[in-house]
């Protein structure tokens, strides 16, 4: 068999075995960080906006600048409908003033950016058969990776800084 | 260990080279033509179906984590973060959030039966756990679900 098509330390190399553990590691972090991360922003709890108060929010928005008014306006920012919780800017920044809580979301970015990247990896893997070409994809997943660790963490850190 | 990865090179090196004899011509791009026919072949049982499920979902979160994160660059600005928002509380993407949550609740209980079936359950009881994670994600999907598209799908229904 040509060379440039031999596999590469299947079941043996350490950097497989890394792999494998990390995607253990990671895999049981996500699942209660994806729980928690659900909870917060996506059911109806104090952490959104009821319908009433995101109205009042929207009144406080509109007189504070030409940019919230003429969004609301044009129905960019809409209100909520009847028993509709929303995410909103102050209530996101209200929770990330605790420090735990953006080291609980700093952790889950990485968490999901490691493990989704070691699997496309290894999607990408079964697929790519000229090894060069395998490690050419392998290198494009962690720069992506690279960028958007330091894109996330560096909007998570500065929220609220303007 | 080594018997084991010694074994598995050899089943891998069976399966490459059928894969190449197979392909024939397409020997230099033998992947996408053969996955359709050798895909096309199978019958698709429990754990094929986990495996797929598995690797479609894992794409899609994959995919969707990035846009998620270039979306955040808008807690820079107030006004730019409830304009996106507001995007993403249209009925078409409420929809797509339950369908989120599906795949996240799949991949998560298809991820931890493969983490249970390593460790504690022998192969006849896969399929049995397969159907479990089945029966867990739509649970947790109605369950989660029904509360984020009350307010415009079911609501408006109500007298």
């Amino acid at each position: 068999m040509n060379s440039q098509y031999d596999v590469h330390g299947v079941g043996s190399s350490r950097s497989e075995v890394f792999g494998w553990l990390m995607q253990r590691i990671t895999g049981i972090g996500l699942v209660l960080f994806l729980m928690l991360h659900f909870w917060v922003q996506h059911m109806p709890t104090g952490f959104l906006a009821t319908a009433a108060e995101y109205s009042e929010i929207l009144k406080g928005l509109g007189e504070k600048g030409p940019e919230f008014a003429g969004a609301i306006a044009e129905g960019k920012i809409r209100e909520a409908l009847p028993g509709e919780h929303v995410i909103t800017y102050s209530k996101v920044l209200e929770r990330l003033q605790a420090p735990l809580w953006k080291m609980i979301d700093i952790m889950l970015l990485f968490f999901a950016l490691l493990h989704g990247m070691l699997g496309l990896a290894k999607v990408l893997g079964d697929y790519i058969q000229r090894s060069s070409l395998r490690k050419a994809a392998v290198i494009c997943c962690w720069a992506v990776t690279l960028f958007l660790a330091v894109q996330g963490t560096v909007s998570v850190m500065t929220v609220g800084m303007n | 260990m080594l018997a084991v990865s010694g074994f598995a090179h050899q089943v891998y090196r069976i399966g490459m080279q059928q894969n190449i004899e197979r392909s024939g011509p397409s020997r230099d791009n033998p992947s996408f033509r053969t996955f359709l026919s050798t895909a096309s072949s199978y019958k698709v049982r429990a754990g094929m179906a986990a495996w797929l499920l598995h690797r479609l979902t894992g794409l899609a979160l994959v995919f969707y984590l990035a846009i998620h994160i270039m979306g955040l660059r808008s807690l820079s600005d107030p006004a730019a973060f409830e304009i996106y928002i507001t995007v993403y509380r249209s009925p078409l993407f409420k929809v797509a959030e339950v369908m989120l949550l599906g795949a996240v609740a799949f991949h998560a209980f298809n991820g931890l039966r493969i983490l249970v079936q390593d460790m504690f359950f022998r192969s006849e009881r896969q399929r049995t756990l397969f159907y479990i994670v089945l029966a867990l994600t739509v649970i947790v999907t109605l369950a989660g679900g029904v509360p984020v598209i009350f307010p415009y799908f079911i609501a408006p229904l109500l007298p």
